[in-house]
C-alpha cells in the first residue's frame, strides 16, 4: 500500500479478501467433503466474473488513459500497483485452491467412492469405453477450426468462459508440416461422464474434456499429434447496452450479448501440460504473460457444482458428503379458511429464508393470481429461476383478467437472456411490461396485491424484501422479506410502483426511501443523527448488516459517528473499504463476515436513536453502484413483533463467534484467537428445526383441522 | 357521495397531477394511490394563449396512463372528477382541448374558477388541521398557494375568513412577463417586491397582514422546501422555521435551475418553478408577524375529495357556509357598509324566507344566496348612494366571495340590483345572461329582500316583526312593539310592489 493517508481499502483486493475467506471454508477439513469442494468451485466462478468485470474495467481504464499510474483515489493505488496486486494474490488462492484439491478432495473422494478419474488412471476397459462413446456421441458434435498462419487470418472465434481444446498437429509424413487446430468442448453434454458401474460402490466420472483431449487425435488421420492443452478465455462482460435504443431496449439487449463473446480477452487459464501451446495461443490472441494462469489440474472448477448438487439417489456412494438436509419451516400455515391474505391483517410477516419456508412468499403471489378479490398485482422483478413459479402465477392472473404490472430488468447481468423471453410471454399473457429504466438497474424487491375485499373494502397488501423473487436462490441465500398490509407502507410502495412504471413523476416517500433518490441521504442523516445524540451516559449504537460496503460518504459518516463515541457494529459479508479500529478515526467500530453454509444477502441496519430504535431492511448495498445507478429501497420495520424477530437475527449474526472473522486495520480478516461456539446460520437453523417440530406436534395431537362452516 | 373508490385529477399550469382516494363512512377519503407528470400546458399558454398540439398529445398520453392505474381499481375514466385550472382557464382553444382529451381518454374535465381553488384549498387545510381547527380560531392566519398560472390566498380573522383572492401571479407567467421585460434574477425579486407591495396593501383593508401569525403554504414549491428545511409536524404537515426558510430561498436563488436539478433532486420543470414560487412564498410571510411556515401535506386534489364527500359531511358544508358568510361580511366592512343594517336586513329576509318555504319553493342553496345578498344589497352606498343598487351589482360581480363561483355571484349581483327601484328589462344584460331558472330565482328572491329591506328603512332597526300569517290575498307582518309603523308602512308601499307581482299578495304590516 501507498504511503499517503488514504483512509479506504481498495475495493478489488478487498473483494480478493472476500474469495479468500470461501476459500477457507472449502480448506476447513470440518466441512464435508463435497461441500468442501463446492466452496472450492464456488471461488472459480467468483473468480470468472471478477475478471470478466472489475479486472476488464481496470484494464480497459488503463488502455484509454495510456498507462497505468492512476490512482484509486479511495486507497492512493496506482493501476499498475492494483493489477499486480491482484494477480499476485490470485495466483496465490489459486495454487491453494488447486493443492487443496488434489492433494485433498479429490483423494478422499475417491476413497468415498466419488471418483474423478484423470487419464492416467484409465484401465484398458474404460479407454474402450470411452473411446467408443467418444465417437458416437461426442464426435459427431466437434467442429475442429484450424487456425490460420500468424498475418494471415484471425484467430478463430474462442467465446467467453467455453472450454476449448488444442492440438499442435505434425503431419505424419512431412514432419514441417504443422498445423494448429482448436476444438470448442460442447457445453449440451454434461461435463461429468459417468462410466458404467463395476459391481463395486465407486461412482467414476470423467471429464468431458478430457475425452475430447484424449481422443481428438480421431479427427485427424494422418496427422500426429505434437501437443495438446485445454483452455479457457475469460472476456470483457463489462460492456453497456445502448441506452438511447428506447425504440427497441430488447433487441439493443441482445446485442450486449453477442458483443460478449467477441470482447477484448481478460484471462486465460490454461491446463499446464503443454508448455509449448501457451506462448501461441497467448500470443495470437494478444494476452500478456501475466494475463495467463496455468492450471494444475482441471481448468474451470466453476462447473463442479453440479457434481455437488448430486442427491444422494442419483449415486449412493456420495451420502454423508454434504451438509445435513435442512428443511425450512412455516411462518404461517396457510389453509382454506386461513389465506395469508388473512393473516396479514392481523399482523406483519418476515419470511427469513432459507430458515422460514420461501413457499409463503411464493403462496402471497400465487394466491393473489388466482382470487377473485384480487384486482391488480405489481411486481418488480432482477433474477428469477428458470421456470420460475413467480412468473407462472403472474401469467395466470393477467390471463384471468387482473392487471399484472411487471418492472422486469432487462438488464441483470447474465439473466438477460432469461428475462428476455419472460418479458415475451408476459406481454402475450396481457401483463403490463416495463422494461426497465434508462441508465438505472430495477434492483429494488417489491410487491403489492390490490384486492377488493368481502367487506367491499379495498385492501392493499405488500411484500419487500432484501433478495430476488427466485424460488431456487431461497434454499441457499439469506434473505429477508417482509409482509403487511400496513395502509402507511402500501401508499408508498404504491408510489414507488408509479414512479418506476412512469405515471408518475418521483414524489417523496414518507416511510420507504429509494435509491438514487434520497436513499443514501436519508442513511447518511440519520448516522448524523445518531452522532449528535450519542453522550457518555447513552452512547450511540449502530449495528448494520451487508453484502458490501463501499460507498465513501457513507463510510466517512460512520468515521465521524465513531469519533463521537457512536459504537458501530458491522457485519459485512464481502466487500468493506472501511478501516476499522484506527484510532482517532475509527477506534469505536468493529468489522466482521460471516461466510458459511448459505450466502449471507440480507440487509439490515439499525440505529438506537437515543431509545427510540428504528430498524430497517434494504435491497442495497451501501456502494456507489447501489445508491447511484440503481433503483433500491430501503423499508423500515414497524411492528413490534417483526421488528423483534430481525432484531434478533441482527444480534445473532454480531454474536457470531464460530463462523465470524473479524476484519483488522491492515486489511487481514481473522477468526478471534479464542473461537467460540455460537455460529448464526447454525442458531438459525436449530431454532427452525425447533419450531418444525412444535409445529407438527402441535399438529398431530392437539386438534384435528376439521373441515366446515363455521357455526 | 357514496362510499367507495374515487379518483381525481387536476389539469394544472405545470402538470397532471391523480389522486385515487376510498370515501370511508364518515365521508372521510382515504388516499390510495397518486401519481404527478410535468406537463407544458401552463408554458403554452401563458406563452402564446393557446394549448400546442404537442401537449395535447402529452396530455392524453399521461390522462391514459392515469387511466391504467385507475383500471386496478376498477375506475373508468368518466368516473372521474377531473379539474382544470388557471391555464386551462385562460387558453383560447380550451373547448376544443376538453372535448379532444374527452374523445381519446375519456376522461371530462371540468374547468374551473378561481375562487373555487381557494374554496378546495381552504377544505384541504381543513382536512389536515382535523380536531385541531381551534389552533387558528383564536389567531389570524392565511393560507397561501403558489401556482403556475395564479396564486391562491385566503385571511382568516379568528379563523373566518376575511379574504379570499386569486392573484395571476404564477411562476409560469412570471417568466413570460420577465421574458418580456429582459431582467434576470435581480428583476424577478424586484418585480415580485412590486407586486407584492400593492397587494398587500388592498388586503390590508380586509384584514392587516402584521396580524397574521398562522402562515400555512400548500403546493409545490412549499413541499419541496419542507421536503429539503422542513421538520415534521404532529399531524400531517411540516414546519419550516422563518430563518431556514429564508436561507433556502437565498440558497435556491444562487443555485440556478441546473443546480438544483442536481443538488435538490428536482425535475427541471419543477427547478425552474421553485425560485419565484418561494420568493413570492418569502414576500408575505415577511409581512406577516408568524415565525414558521406551516406545509400541510396536501393539495387542491384532497380539498376535491373532501368536497366529494361533503354532503356525506354536514359538518363541513355548514362550515363552508359560514365562511362564505364571513367573507361577505368582511367585502361590506372593506366597503364600509351599514353592518347593523345588513344584518338586520339578512335575519328579516331568512325569517320570510323561512316562513314562506311553501311559497316560494326554493331550497338550501337559494337560501344562502339570497342571505349573501342581503348582507351586501346596500354595499354600493360606498361609491354613491344614488343608484347604489347598480354599484353594488357591480361591485359583487368584481368580488371574490369564498365558496361562491361565478354563477352563484351572477345571481347574487342581480339580486341586489334588483333590491330597490325598477324590475329587470330586456336591456339588463347580466340579468338576461341568466338561465331561465335563475331569472325566476333572482326575481323570487329579490322581492323577498325588498320587503326585508323595508322594514328596516330607517336603518335603526327598530321594527322587529313576531309573526308571520299568510291569508288568501296576503301575507300580515305582525310585529312585536307599538312603535309608529306610519315610515315602514309607505316603503312597503313603494318596495312591495315586486313582491305581489311575482307571488300574487299583498304584504301588511300590522
Amino acid at each position: 500500500m501507498s504511503e499517503r493517508n488514504y483512509y479506504y481499502f481498495n475495493r478489488e483486493l478487498s473483494w480478493l479478501e472476500f474469495n479468500a475467506r470461501v476459500l477457507e471454508e472449502g480448506l476447513d477439513r470440518s466441512n464435508p467433503l463435497l461441500e468442501r469442494l463446492r466452496f472450492l468451485s464456488i471461488v472459480a466462478s467468483n473468480f470468472d466474473e471478477f475478471f470478466m468485470i472489475r479486472v476488464a474495467a481496470l484494464k480497459s481504464r488503463k488502455r484509454s488513459l495510456g498507462d497505468g499510474t492512476e490512482r484509486d483515489p479511495m486507497s492512493g493505488l496506482t493501476l499498475d500497483e492494483l493489477l499486480a496486486a491482484i494477480s499476485r494474490r490470485t495466483r496465490e488462492l489459486a495454487a491453494r485452491q488447486y493443492a487443496c484439491l488434489s492433494h485433498e478432495l479429490l483423494p478422499e473422494l475417491g476413497k468415498a467412492g466419488l471418483c474423478i478419474l484423470d487419464p492416467y488412471d484409465w484401465d484398458i476397459d474404460s479407454r474402450a469405453w470411452l473411446e467408443q462413446w467418444f465417437i458416437n456421441q461426442v464426435e459427431p458434435l466437434l467442429t475442429p477450426v484450424a487456425v490460420p498462419p500468424e498475418g494471415e487470418g484471425p484467430f478463430p472465434l474462442t467465446g467467453n468462459l467455453k472450454i476449448h481444446a488444442a492440438f499442435l498437429l505434425r503431419h505424419a509424413l512431412d514432419a514441417s508440416q504443422e498445423q494448429l487446430v482448436i476444438i470448442q468442448v460442447p457445453s449440451n453434454i454434461n461435463r461429468f461422464v459417468r462410466l458404467p458401474g463395476r459391481g463395486d460402490l465407486c461412482t467414476r466420472f470423467v471429464l468431458l474434456d478430457n475425452i475430447v483431449l484424449a481422443f481428438g487425435h480421431l479427427l485427424f488421420p494422418g496427422w500426429l499429434i505434437k501437443e495438446k492443452t485445454l483452455f479457457k478465455i475469460t472476456r470483457d462482460a463489462d460492456i453497456g447496452v445502448d441506452e438511447d435504443a428506447d425504440d427497441d431496449f430488447v433487441a439493443a439487449m441482445e446485442k450486449v450479448l453477442v458483443d460478449r463473446q467477441v470482447s477484448p480477452p481478460i484471462r486465460m487459464t490454461i491446463s499446464a501440460d503443454s508448455e509449448g501451446l501457451e506462448p501461441i495461443i497467448s500470443s495470437r490472441l494478444g494476452l500478456a504473460v501475466e494475463d495467463i494462469y496455468p492450471i494444475d489440474g482441471p481448468i474451470d472448477l466453476g462447473s463442479f457444482i453440479s457434481l455437488c448438487n448430486m442427491k444422494g439417489q442419483e449415486s449412493s456412494s456420495i451420502q454423508n458428503l454434504s451438509f445435513d438436509s435442512f428443511e425450512a419451516s412455516k411462518q404461517f400455515d396457510d389453509s382454506e379458511d386461513k389465506t395469508v391474505f388473512d393473516e396479514l391483517r392481523n399482523r406483519d410477516i418476515v419470511v427469513h429464508s432459507p430458515y422460514d419456508h420461501y413457499g409463503t412468499v411464493l403462496e402471497f403471489i400465487e394466491k393473489a393470481a388466482t382470487d377473485r378479490a384480487t384486482l391488480a398485482i405489481k411486481i418488480t422483478l432482477y433474477r428469477t429461476s428458470g421456470d420460475s413459479p413467480f412468473v407462472k402465477a403472474l401469467i395466470k392472473a393477467a390471463r384471468a383478467g387482473k392487471q399484472v404490472t411487471v418492472v422486469l430488468e432487462l438488464k441483470a447481468r447474465f439473466d438477460e437472456q432469461r428475462n428476455i423471453n419472460w418479458a415475451s410471454r408476459l406481454e402475450q399473457a396481457g401483463a403490463i411490461v416495463i422494461y426497465g429504466l434508462a441508465k438505472l438497474k430495477v434492483h429494488a424487491k417489491a410487491a403489492m396485491v390490490v384486492r377488493k375485499e368481502e367487506d367491499g373494502q379495498i385492501r392493499r397488501y405488500i411484500h419487500l424484501s432484501t433478495g430476488n423473487y427466485n424460488d431456487r436462490t431461497a434454499k441457499q441465500y439469506s434473505d429477508i422479506s417482509l409482509l403487511s398490509s400496513s395502509p402507511a407502507l402500501a401508499r408508498d410502495v404504491a408510489d414507488f410502483f408509479n414512479s418506476i412504471s412512469g405515471l408518475s413523476s418521483i414524489g417523496e416517500l414518507k416511510h420507504l426511501a429509494m435509491a438514487p433518490y434520497d436513499l443514501k441521504r436519508r442513511i447518511i442523516s440519520m448516522i448524523d443523527r445518531e452522532a449528535e445524540r450519542s453522550n457518555a451516559a447513552s452512547r450511540g449504537l449502530i449495528i448494520v448488516k451487508m453484502n458490501s460496503l463501499g460507498d465513501r460518504d457513507i463510510i466517512n459518516a460512520l468515521y465521524r459517528a465513531s469519533c463521537a463515541g457512536v459504537r458501530i457494529k458491522l457485519n459485512i459479508r464481502g466487500v468493506c473499504l472501511l478501516k476499522p479500529g484506527i484510532k482517532g478515526l475509527s477506534e469505536n467500530i468493529v468489522v466482521s463476515s460471516i461466510v458459511g453454509r448459505f450466502l449471507e444477502h440480507s440487509r439490515i441496519i439499525y440505529f438506537y436513536n437515543a431509545g427510540n430504535e428504528e430498524l430497517y431492511l434494504s435491497s442495497a448495498d451501501w456502494m456507489p453502484r447501489n445508491l447511484e445507478r440503481r433503483i433500491e429501497l430501503m423499508f423500515p420495520v414497524l411492528e413490534d413483533e417483526a421488528k423483534k424477530r430481525v432484531k434478533g437475527f441482527l444480534d445473532l449474526y454480531i454474536a457470531d463467534n464460530k463462523n465470524a472473522r473479524h476484519l483488522g486495520p491492515g486489511g487481514r480478516w481473522q477468526k478471534p484467537e479464542k473461537s467460540g461456539k455460537l455460529s448464526a446460520q447454525e442458531e438459525l437453523m436449530k431454532e427452525a428445526r425447533k419450531r418444525a417440530a412444535k409445529n407438527e406436534g402441535q399438529g398431530k395431537h392437539t386438534r384435528l383441522k376439521v373441515r366446515r362452516k363455521a357455526p | 357521495m357514496e362510499q367507495g373508490i374515487r379518483a381525481v385529477v387536476e389539469i394544472g399550469s405545470t402538470g397532471l397531477r391523480l389522486l385515487i382516494a376510498e370515501i370511508d363512512s364518515r365521508g372521510r377519503p382515504v388516499i390510495l394511490e397518486s401519481a404527478s407528470r410535468p406537463s407544458s400546458l401552463g408554458k403554452d399558454v401563458f406563452n402564446s394563449g393557446t394549448i400546442s398540439r404537442d401537449s395535447l398529445q402529452e396530455c392524453v398520453a399521461i390522462l391514459r396512463s392515469f387511466a391504467e392505474l385507475m383500471s386496478a381499481y376498477g375506475l373508468k375514466p368518466e368516473g372521474a372528477q377531473v379539474v382544470g385550472t388557471s391555464a386551462l382557464r385562460e387558453a383560447a382553444n380550451r373547448d376544443a382541448f376538453v372535448d379532444r382529451v374527452a374523445m381519446r381518454s375519456g376522461f371530462r374535465i371540468d374547468i374551473i374558477e378561481a375562487i373555487e381553488e381557494n374554496h378546495y384549498m381552504f377544505l384541504a387545510v381543513q382536512q389536515v388541521l382535523g380536531g385541531k381547527s381551534a389552533f387558528i380560531s383564536k389567531t389570524n392566519s392565511m393560507i397561501i398557494e403558489v401556482g403556475g398560472g395564479s396564486t391562491e390566498l385566503m385571511l382568516l380573522k379568528k379563523g373566518k375568513i376575511a379574504g379570499a383572492h386569486s392573484l395571476r401571479l404564477g411562476t409560469l407567467r412570471l417568466g413570460q412577463q420577465l421574458a418580456m421585460d429582459g431582467e434576470g434574477h435581480s428583476g424577478l425579486k424586484r418585480y415580485l417586491a412590486d407586486n407584492v407591495r400593492t397587494i398587500s396593501n388592498s388586503l390590508d383593508e380586509e384584514l392587516s397582514l402584521g396580524s397574521i401569525k398562522v402562515f400555512f403554504a400548500i403546493g409545490a414549491d412549499a413541499m419541496i422546501a419542507a421536503r429539503l428545511a422542513g421538520t415534521q409536524g404532529s399531524g400531517d404537515y411540516q414546519t419550516i422555521k422563518n430563518a431556514d426558510f429564508f436561507n433556502l430561498v437565498d440558497r435556491a436563488g444562487q443555485l440556478g435551475t441546473e443546480k438544483l436539478v442536481s443538488e435538490f433532486g428536482l425535475e427541471w420543470s419543477e427547478a425552474e418553478a421553485l425560485v419565484p414560487g418561494l420568493l413570492i412564498l418569502r414576500l408575505f410571510l415577511e409581512r406577516s408577524s408568524a415565525t414558521e411556515l406551516i406545509v400541510p401535506g396536501v393539495s387542491i386534489r384532497e380539498g376535491l375529495l373532501a368536497a366529494m364527500a361533503a354532503s356525506k359531511n354536514q359538518e363541513l358544508d355548514e362550515l363552508v357556509h359560514s365562511q362564505a358568510q364571513a367573507s361577505a361580511l368582511n367585502l361590506g366592512r372593506k366597503f364600509r357598509f351599514n353592518e347593523e343594517h345588513a344584518k338586520a336586513v339578512c335575519r328579516n329576509t331568512l325569517f320570510l324566507f323561512d316562513q314562506l318555504k311553501n311559497l316560494h319553493g326554493m331550497s338550501l342553496r337559494e337560501r344562502r344566496l339570497l342571505e349573501i345578498s342581503a348582507i351586501l344589497h346596500d354595499i354600493g352606498s360606498f361609491i354613491k348612494s344614488s343608484s347604489h343598487h347598480k354599484h353594488s351589482e357591480y361591485i359583487v360581480l368584481n368580488s371574490d366571495i369564498f365558496g361562491l363561483n361565478r354563477d352563484d355571484l351572477l345571481i347574487i349581483a342581480n339580486i341586489v340590483r334588483y333590491h330597490r327601484h325598477r324590475g329587470p328589462q330586456d336591456s339588463d344584460t347580466n340579468y338576461m345572461s341568466l338561465i331561465r331558472e335563475d331569472r325566476a330565482l333572482v326575481l323570487k328572491a329579490a322581492a323577498i329582500l325588498r320587503v326585508a329591506d323595508a322594514l328596516d328603512r330607517d336603518h335603526t332597526q327598530r321594527v322587529k316583526i313576531e309573526r308571520l300569517e299568510v291569508k288568501e290575498e296576503q301575507i300580515v307582518l305582525i310585529t312585536a312593539g307599538r312603535e309608529d309603523l306610519t315610515l315602514e308602512r309607505l316603503y312597503l308601499a313603494n318596495k312591495a310592489d315586486m313582491f305581489e307581482d311575482v307571488f300574487g299578495l299583498k304584504v301588511v304590516l300590522i
